[in-house]
């Protein structure tokens, strides 16, 4: 009997936020805000007061589960892994390593990233990893990596309270990071301006100085006209873009079609604002563009992310501490995730598997011969299944509903010849499993997250896993050595000297220098302090790029048989697909049925009142959920949180891809609402 | 003095040393220093842990201390560090028979003045002191930003109240963070009260429960505004009750386990009425003249 109170980090989303369990015979029984921390510095939001509420849920997987027909039957680790290993290779065999994929997790560690990418490359000599960043930020990996030459927020977290000016598109900060919302509101009253383009009434948007509320997927139409009357009236910063900046006369020449009378008819913003919007940015002495999925889940979604850089750049308003580029990530480790090389195209650290001299250094220190081929994306791996992808290995996702068409995926899961899913609970994509591995979560395991801002931070174990169930890091090592790989680590602390060896810009990072505040990358060796900020006397790649941002309307827009625009996002109390949060009784209680937003005009038009039960159908199928009546979304739109497997908002969402990054068109596509009759 | 010197914590370390050598304390709970010098609540069980104990920085730790003891043995006694604010919420969790004071061992913290007045704290320092000296305590209207939320015309100090409480995320984080916010089942969850699923919370119901659930009992620890992530000076809605108790009965929560809120007691005790209330209280009356 005795309490003990242990420093950790939130599970939910990518600020990263410090957390103390309290721990009370064997059980996490509290969270406390850690008032040490240098992101949170004592503040937590409604999911991270109450993250240890699902912890020790009687719903648990405790043991691992062999499918027997439509049921499963408890088995031994033995068993378990002894299957996943023959069936797995025994796949690559028959049809080939490219006939294997797995999709990692940015819920996990950067080490257990690591190594299941790792296990994924070494054991059957493919690329085809991926994870949900793809369904995220994967615009922003590609378009910052070319404008800038690094994929990933330029500043600090902490940064944001010195902006004079923040223009904050496409993030519902408020609800989805909220410590984050925190910090902008100090920057607020310090004096900046707050400039929120959303089509929705936000929390934020209520908030601010100025709000665009634009017509869904016109980013590019604002951003180009604010961006010619930048330039026509002389605010573009032209020392800044003399000498750092290429590709400007590229971008104007881009911009002569894009005149500030098109730009507000196309995107629904009066002339007044977009200018009043425009010299505000560019006047401010510091300013930073914060943006997230209302950016990026667009079939133009890279395109925007280039429109965004060149309005930062064009204003000189990046490579100082008060200014900067935020994409704002949305899981806990999908930094990590992404910077561990879980991704189809690059291993660890960014570096790409077409280049001979990469694959040579991975080849030589994982000892097994390596693809040169890009694999497939987490979209194309699904769609895939049951042809060209005979077996996945799903560690700790869940695209029953987080991925776009649902029902397509749905069709597609169970076509797989094996499907070995690692989670805490049976989800709904580990119910289609041939073979279902218990994990183990935040709270029950050691290594590291990184957070939005780059940072590594350590997380701690408070509490043994539920049962049988076993941090992801065993399960990995377990089945690598099953699969014939060397994986001799003892611990998480071991992978992390290997990552730091193969990837120059996390050279410097241990687990023995993350105790106090974690490590923002790029720290290239252990004497090295971390970087705050990215950029500061030129860009990663050498000179910033303009590149010009072509416009692509959604693919779908309302028309007479499916007259709304529908988009989708999360609400404050609940995270992504519920498996945490709908188990967390204080944050069920908060909202435990699904709904859909709908403007009081048109709940008038088809006499629907607040709560009423409603269908919604798109043309890949339909949901039954209930109207929420509110002015937060404009006339002629709908918004649907995705977290309520009852009512999955992923049955309606337009599965077309953005060209460059593979990322779907999440946030716009066309719906009918139709009054259910009781 | 910016911080607590090394002469106070150290002779707050001789107090719980003792406290644990003479088998006085089951535990001591206080803040440790930890690897890298890196700070969190700790309940110390040896004397020879003791060089670890840490008194910076604020960190209010009496809600923490009462939920140990809820899930302690009966006959369990633990010493906990605590500034004033943090003798005084044990003192009102003690009155709602939460914790029992003979099972607490106090060790006194007096904070420095440049705390206090960060804290806008009217009285520093706990009933009996072991580490420091005490300070005199700081108004606060003497605070620009409190005084304009609490004076001047009604109408526009709404509206600022308005503005300021739109950015609400509904975190919880004021009430989970208040050492006296303990009702179960507590009010804000009441459906009939606070709406559920969306945000703001809603300004006159979610924050004015919360403040008149409080009034009398609230001894301005600032721990609720400490933990508002969107920086609401929540404590602000409590400054005008606790003086208006103060003036009116002379009463301030938290300084005498004995003496209950007067808003509890009966009329007999009533003092004359016709008393003036501070200017900055919104006249309309209170019903008692």
């Amino acid at each position: 009997m005795n309490d003990s109170f242990v420093r950790t980090i939130c599970p939910y989303c990518g600020t990263g936020c410090g957390l103390i369990l309290r721990v009370r015979d064997g059980a996490a029984v509290e969270c406390l805000p850690d008032r040490d921390h240098p992101v949170s510095r004592g503040h937590l939001c409604i999911k991270g007061w109450y993250a240890h509420e699902f912890i020790h849920h009687p719903e648990r997987l405790t043991t691992p589960l062999v499918r027997e027909g439509e049921r499963f039957r408890p088995v031994s680790w033995k068993e378990a892994i002894a299957l996943a290993a023959e069936r797995l290779r025994g796949t690559a065999e028959k049809y080939g390593g490219n006939a294997v994929g797995g999709l990692s997790s940015a819920k996990c560690t950067n080490e257990e990233n690591y190594l299941f990418q790792k296990l994924i490359r070494a054991a059957f000599g493919t690329n085809n990893v991926d994870h949900c960043a793809r369904l995220c930020h994967a615009p922003t990996t590609v378009a910052m990596a070319r404008s800038l030459g690094s994929g990933a927020m330029t500043n600090s977290i902490e940064h944001l309270a010195r902006a004079g000016c923040i223009v904050m598109i496409g993030s519902n900060a408020a609800e989805s990071h909220p410590i984050i919302m925190g910090e902008i509101y100090r920057a607020v009253d310090g004096g900046a301006t707050l400039i929120v383009v959303d089509p929705r009434k936000t929390a934020a948007a209520e908030n601010a100085r100025i709000h665009l509320a634009i017509r869904p997927g016109t980013d590019i139409p604002l951003v180009c006209g604010m961006m010619r009357h930048i330039i026509d009236s002389g605010l573009h910063n032209g020392s800044f873009i003399g000498e750092r900046m290429e590709g400007f006369e590229d971008l104007r020449a881009f911009l002569s079609d894009w005149t500030v009378e098109r730009a507000a008819r196309e995107s629904g913003i009066s002339e007044a604002a977009l200018r009043e919007a425009a010299e505000t940015f560019a006047r401010a002495r510091e300013g930073a563009v914060v943006y997230c999925m209302g950016i990026t889940q667009h079939a133009c979604g890279t395109a925007n992310v280039f429109a965004l850089c060149d309005l930062a750049m064009l204003c000189g308003h990046v490579g100082r501490e008060g200014s900067g580029i935020y994409p704002l990530r949305g899981q806990n480790n999908v930094q990590g995730a992404c910077d561990m090389g879980a991704l189809p195209n690059v291993y660890p650290g960014y570096q790409a598997v077409g280049d001979p001299a990469v694959r040579d250094k991975f080849r030589k220190a994982w000892g097994r011969d390596l693809s040169d081929r890009p694999g497939l994306t987490v979209t194309e791996m699904i769609g895939a299944a049951g042809e060209d992808i005979r077996a996945l290995y799903i560690m700790a996702e869940n695209p029953a509903l987080s991925d776009p068409d649902v029902n397509h995926v749905l069709e597609r899961l169970p076509a797989l010849d094996f499907l070995v899913v690692q989670d805490i609970f049976l989800t709904e994509t580990a119910r289609l499993a041939h073979l279902v591995l218990p994990g183990a979560c935040y709270a029950e395991k050691t290594g590291t997250f990184t957070n939005t801002e780059r940072r590594f931070q350590l997380l701690r174990k408070a509490v043994d896993p539920p049962g049988d169930a076993e941090d992801d890091f065993s399960i990995l090592c377990r089945l690598g050595g099953a699969l014939g790989l060397d994986f001799p680590y003892r611990n998480p602390g071991e992978v992390m000297e290997e990552i730091a060896a193969l990837a120059p810009a996390y050279g410097g990072i241990r687990h023995g220098r993350l105790e106090k505040a974690g490590i923002q990358w790029p720290c290239p060796n252990t004497e090295h302090p971390g970087t705050a900020f990215l950029h500061k006397d030129r860009f990663t790649r050498g000179k910033g790029l303009f590149v010009s941002p072509d416009h692509v309307p959604p693919r779908e827009s309302p028309d007479g048989d499916y007259p709304f625009w529908l988009s989708t996002g999360r609400m404050f109390a609940h995270y992504h697909t519920g498996t945490m949060t709908r188990r967390s009784a204080f944050l069920n209680r908060e909202q435990e049925e699904p709904y859909v937003e709908i403007h009081p005009e048109d709940a008038r038009k088809l006499t629907l009142e607040d709560g009423d039960p409603i269908r919604i159908t798109s043309r890949r199928g339909s949901i039954v959920t209930t109207a929420r009546v509110t002015g937060r979304v404009a006339r002629g739109s709908l918004f649907a949180p995705f977290h309520f497997t009852e009512a999955r908002a992923n049955r309606l969402t337009n599965p077309v891809l953005d060209p460059l990054s593979k990322i779907p068109e999440f946030k716009a596509c066309a719906a009918r609402v139709e009054k259910i009759r009781a | 003095m910016m911080t607590i010197s090394h002469k106070s914590m150290e002779e707050i370390r001789i107090k719980a040393r003792e406290l644990l050598e003479k088998k006085d304390a089951d535990g001591v709970l206080a803040l440790r220093r930890g690897e890298e010098a890196v700070v969190a609540p700790h309940v110390f069980r040896e004397p020879g842990e003791i060089g670890r104990l840490v008194t910076e920085p604020k960190w209010p730790l009496a809600k923490t201390a009462m939920r140990i003891l809820q899930s302690s043995p009966r006959d369990f006694r633990l010493a906990v560090v605590v500034r004033g604010c943090d003798d005084r919420a044990l003192v009102e969790l003690a009155k709602r028979n939460q914790v029992t004071e003979e099972n607490i061992r106090f060790i006194g913290l007096a904070c420095t003045e440049e705390q206090a007045g960060r804290c806008l704290c009217e009285r520093p320092y706990p009933r009996t002191i072991h580490g420091g000296k005490p300070q005199p305590g700081v108004h606060f209207l003497q605070d620009e930003r409190v005084s304009s939320l609490l004076e001047g015309d009604p109408a526009e100090r709404m509206a600022r109240w308005a503005a300021i409480l739109r950015r609400c995320i509904k975190c919880y984080g004021c009430r989970n963070a208040c050492p006296i916010c303990v009702c179960v089942p507590c009010k804000l969850e009441d459906d009939v009260w606070v709406e559920k699923g969306s945000i703001p919370a809603e300004m006159l119901v979610f924050h004015l429960i919360r403040a008149f659930h409080l009034s009398d009992a609230c001894v301005a620890c600032g721990a609720c505004q400490e933990a508002c992530p969107v920086s609401i000076p929540v404590m602000a809605l409590q400054f005008a009750m606790r003086q208006a108790l103060k003036d009116r009965y002379g009463y301030e929560p938290g300084l005498d386990g004995a003496r209950k809120s007067p808003v509890l007691k009966n009329f007999l005790e009533e003092p004359e009425t016709g008393k003036d209330y501070p200017a900055w209280i919104t006249h309309g009356g209170t019903g008692h003249e």
